[in-house]
Formats: C-alpha cells, sequence, structure tokens
C-alpha cells in the first residue's frame, strides 16, 4: 500500500473512500500515535469524516476491522487518535501463535522452497546420535519426523514406520520420490492425532521460528502427538559453535529488524509488522543488518513509538544493550548458478530483493533466518511442561540437543 | 498417502473438536507392493483405529477387510488376514484426491500421493 505525501491532499475536491483511508493512516502515522494493521482484505465501516478537517466527501472512520484482529482500534472525533483495546482479558492476542510470521515466510520458507533440490544433495550425512536414538526404538514403532527437510532420517529404522512433514512441497516431493511417507505441515500445529506416535524428531527445525512462543508449542507439538512414555529428539543450531570462522559468514540481525518482522511478542497487539513490510521495498544491499533508509527508518521509528501498547520483557533471544549474547541471524546459502537455472523461483527472488547474486562465487545467495540456542535455552523452554521431561541433554557438532519423555 | 497415515491425520483447523477420521475423496489410487513384517504388523495393530481404517479402505477400493477388528491373537495365526492387514494399511496409495475435515467440510488437497495439511491464516 502506497502512501501519498501529504501534499497531494491540499486540494479540496472530494476523495474516494480508499484514499480517505490512506490518508488518515498517513496521518495517523505522521502523528506517531496511531497504527493500523492492514490484511489484504480488511473492511471498514465509515460515518461522516471529519477527524482530521480535510473537506471530503467521506465518512468519519469509527472502527476500522482488521481481519483476525480482537483489538479495534478507534479514531474519535476530536480528531486525536487513539487506542482502545477491547481484549476480553490482558492475555489476548490478535494473531495466533500458529500463524506465520513475515520473517519466516520469506527467510526460511521461500528460501527452502527455492533452494530444495540443492540443498537435498548437500544433506546425506547421518548424524550418528539422531541414528542411534533412531535404532534404539522398539520394532513396529511409529516415528514422526516433524520438519523433515529431504526425508534423510526417514526409514533409517527399516523396523519402524516413519512418517514425515515439512513446511517446504518441493521437499516433500524429494522424500515422497524416494518412497517415504510424507506430507506438507506445519510444525507448529501438527495435524496429527494426539498420543498416536510412538517417538518424534525434531532435527535443525526449531531455530527457524522467529519467537519463543512459536518455539514452545512446536515442542508441545512433537510431545503432544507421542504416547506417554514416548520419546522426542530435539535438536538445534547453537550460539556456541564450534568453528567460530562460521559466525564471520553469518549477518546478525540487530533488534529493531527482528522487533518489525517478527510481529507481536506481548500477548497484546502490536501493529507494525506486516504492514511496513509491505508498504516499503527492500533497497538493501547487503542483506538487512544496516540501517534503513532516511524516510524509511522515522517511519519506522514512528511505528515503534506508536505501537499500541508497550512490549513486554525483552525475550533472552533479543540483543540487548547489556550485551547478552546475539542469537538473531541471517546464515547465507549459495545456491549455485548451474542449480539455479532449474526453478524460476531464483529468477523471482533476485527481482524482489530476496536474493543477490555474487559472481565471484558463482552463486545466487539467499538469507535464512536463524535464531541459534544458548546453553540451557531448550532445557527452560521445556521446564514448564507438566507433561515432559527431560532424560537426555547433550551439546554435539555445535548443536543442543535434548531427548524427553512424554508423562502423561 | 497411505491408510496407515490416513489413520493418524486429523484436522486441525481452529475451533475444530473432532477432526478425525478424515474423509476421502479419490481421483486416482495406486498400489505399490512392498515386503510385509509381521512384527512391525502385530506392533502397529493396536494403535489402528479399525473402524475408520476399515471404512478408509473401502472408500479406496478395498472391501477384504472385516468390519470388525478382529482379536489380536489373529495376528500370530491367520497369514490370511496379516496378508489383507498388511495391504489396505501400506500398499494402497491415495495418488490424487482428497482428504475432508469431518466438521467443516473443509478439503485437504493430495497430489501426487502427498496431502498438503497447511492451513489457511484464518484456520490457525
Amino acid at each position: 500500500m502506497k502512501f501519498p505525501s501529504l501534499s497531494s491532499f491540499s486540494s479540496p475536491s472530494p476523495m474516494d473512500h480508499a484514499q480517505c483511508l490512506r490518508l488518515m493512516v498517513f496521518n495517523s502515522l505522521r502523528a506517531g500515535r496511531y497504527i493500523h494493521r492492514f490484511w489484504g482484505t480488511s473492511t471498514l465501516s465509515l460515518d461522516s469524516f471529519c477527524a482530521f478537517g480535510y473537506p471530503v466527501i467521506c465518512s468519519r472512520m469509527k472502527e476500522i476491522k482488521v481481519k483476525d484482529a480482537s483489538t479495534w482500534c478507534t479514531l474519535v472525533p476530536d480528531g486525536e487518535p487513539h487506542i482502545q483495546s477491547v481484549c476480553e482479558d490482558h492475555k489476548c492476542s490478535s494473531v495466533s501463535v500458529k500463524s506465520t510470521p513475515e520473517i519466516e515466510k520469506k527467510y526460511v520458507h521461500r528460501v527452502y522452497d527455492a533452494i530444495a533440490p540443492h540443498f537435498s544433495s548437500t544433506r546425506f550425512a547421518k548424524w550418528p546420535k539422531v541414528a542411534a536414538f533412531l535404532e534404539s526404538l522398539p520394532t513396529g514403532s511409529l516415528v514422526l519426523d516433524a520438519g523433515c527437510g529431504n526425508g534423510k532420517y526417514l526409514g533409517l529404522n527399516s523396523s519402524c514406520y516413519f512418517i514425515g512433514c515439512d513446511i517446504s512441497p518441493p521437499l516433500i516431493k524429494i522424500c515422497v520420490d524416494k518412497g517415504h511417507e510424507a506430507l506438507v505441515a506445519d510444525a507448529v500445529n501438527l495435524p496429527y492425532r494426539t498420543n498416536f506416535g510412538d517417538a518424534a524428531i525434531s532435527i535443525a527445525v526449531l531455530h527457524h521460528l522467529s519467537t519463543e512462543n512459536r518455539r514452545k508449542k512446536a515442542i508441545e507439538e512433537l510431545v503432544r502427538v507421542v504416547r506417554k512414555g514416548g520419546l522426542v529428539l530435539i535438536t538445534v543450531w547453537a550460539v556456541e559453535q564450534e568453528d567460530k570462522s562460521l559466525l564471520t559468514k553469518w549477518t546478525p540481525l540487530t533488534e529493531k529488524h527482528v522487533e518489525e518482522w517478527r510481529g507481536p511478542r506481548s500477548p497484546c497487539v502490536r501493529c507494525p509488522s506486516s504492514f511496513s513490510l509491505e508498504s516499503i521495498p527492500e533497497t538493501e544491499e547487503n542483506g538487512l543488518s544496516g540501517h534503513m533508509k532516511d524516510s524509511r527508518e522515522s517511519l519506522m521509528e514512528d511505528m515503534q513509538q506508536s505501537a499500541c501498547l508497550n512490549p513486554q520483557n525483552k525475550d533472552d533471544s533479543l540483543v540487548s544493550k547489556d550485551g547478552r549474547s546475539q542469537q538473531e541471524y541471517f546464515v547465507p546459502w549459495h545456491l549455485p548458478y548451474h542449480r539455479a537455472e532449474v526453478s524460476g523461483a531464483s529468477a523471482v527472488a533476485l527481482a524482489t530483493g530476496l536474493a543477490k547474486k555474487d559472481d565471484k562465487k558463482g552463486a545466487v545467495v539467499y538469507n535464512r533466518y536463524y535464531h541459534v540456542f544458548g546453553e540451557g535455552e531448550l532445557e527452560r523452554l521445556v521446564s514448564g511442561m507438566d507433561n515432559a521431561v527431560i532424560v537426555d541433554k547433550f551439546y554435539d557438532k555445535s548443536n543442543w540437543c535434548v531427548v524427553l519423555e512424554k508423562t502423561l | 498417502m497411505r491408510l496407515l497415515t490416513h489413520n493418524i491425520l486429523s484436522s486441525n483447523i481452529k475451533g475444530v473438536t473432532n477432526g478425525f477420521p478424515l474423509g476421502i475423496e479419490v481421483e486416482k489410487v495406486v498400489e505399490k507392493q512392498v515386503e510385509i513384517n509381521h512384527d512391525f504388523l502385530r506392533n502397529i495393530f493396536p494403535k489402528i483405529d479399525w473402524k475408520a481404517f476399515s471404512d478408509a479402505s473401502k472408500i479406496m477400493g478395498y472391501v477384504e477387510l472385516p468390519e470388525e477388528a478382529p482379536e489380536p491373537s489373529v495376528l500370530d495365526s491367520d497369514l490370511d488376514f496379516l496378508r489383507k492387514f498388511h495391504h489396505a494399511l501400506l500398499e494402497l496409495h491415495l495418488e490424487e484426491g482428497a482428504l475432508v475435515c469431518p466438521q467443516t467440510g473443509r478439503k485437504f488437497p493430495v497430489n501426487k500421493g502427498i496431502p498438503n495439511m497447511l492451513l489457511h491464516e484464518d484456520e490457525v
């Protein structure tokens, strides 16, 4: 949604409702007091409009209903916009934890879709710790691999039955072509009956989830779908990498960007994320860790200041000014040119700024979003669960790992 | 998609309290032979919701399964039953069609044997 500059509204000629809306919102933003969040099909109910004193034949905005919102943002006739939260209680959120944030759509889903065959060709070495876990399972076990990728671990134990799922259709296609049973699904909302599986694995998956609530939800899902006594193995990338030179290749994400793209962290609504991403094209050269251009920066700052309600206590995972460790990164994937030609996805990615070319390396470079885990973080996420206990935990090859057992 | 997978799948749309079993719309069924493993079948049998499994196999065009689940001891003695159980559970594939939420009627497509269970924004 593009916003006209204020000067374009100096004419007193009548405006249509859409222009009216844009004007109101634009002025709200500049006033720094008021945020709308727009989905594609937001609906309006308008009365006579005079909030900003523009002589237009339009209606006064009483309420703006945004899709999925449980919070109503209201303008009042005195011209001062303000927010009324009509949350039933203080814990409401207009965005479900199961709803995918923009940063994951752009820097996880679309990337894996684009790189799937190449990614799969590099994923063949079976991690001994995972293999050992799977081989220890009793004959006839039903094993659920959530975030199975190219299906590397499906069928590893031939006496067990594996069902893999992943958010990426191209990766699932690779699994099924190999003869495995696999489906397209979301690790945060598994389409499986409760208590059915004997074991579940989540290998290098949770670090692609951009909020703590989503990471917790994914763990809860893994535990939900296994029977009482069933085991769950989770592995995630560690902050503490064995090869420290790797970190020089990663792009740390700053707090400003992560806040914008994660969407609401606090129990109550924060609006700006998808709005800003849709309205402002990206122009940075070097991924998204640098500072935004001037006009966008000020707009973003307005939004942050105008956020409806105060943010909750920061996640441990954010960069904080007291020097806690950086945990949010873009990690590059180099897709060689000769592999990129295979699908049109790369052409689209380059055109939309999702990826860039590196002629020196002869590759299209994608960025993947990671929240890498600190020591103890997985345990902390599990500690609040009343139906699972940790039966093993270890650090192996730059990954933090836990094995959970479902207790009731 | 095999019928063993169908037996674990459930509609996870927001607000749905009874998402199992999913209805099946068949456009194409394919049979792919796989080696029988008696131990595996004995272990998996207690997990299976037999009614859902038996109904689903009929929709897929296989009518040999008994309506009622047999006693588990049958698995040790009745090779004919084991073979039919194995065939329906693991050798019938829904290649093209859809899975249907029993509460909302929402269809989850199955293409090239792959169910897509992803929900839309307004369903989560």
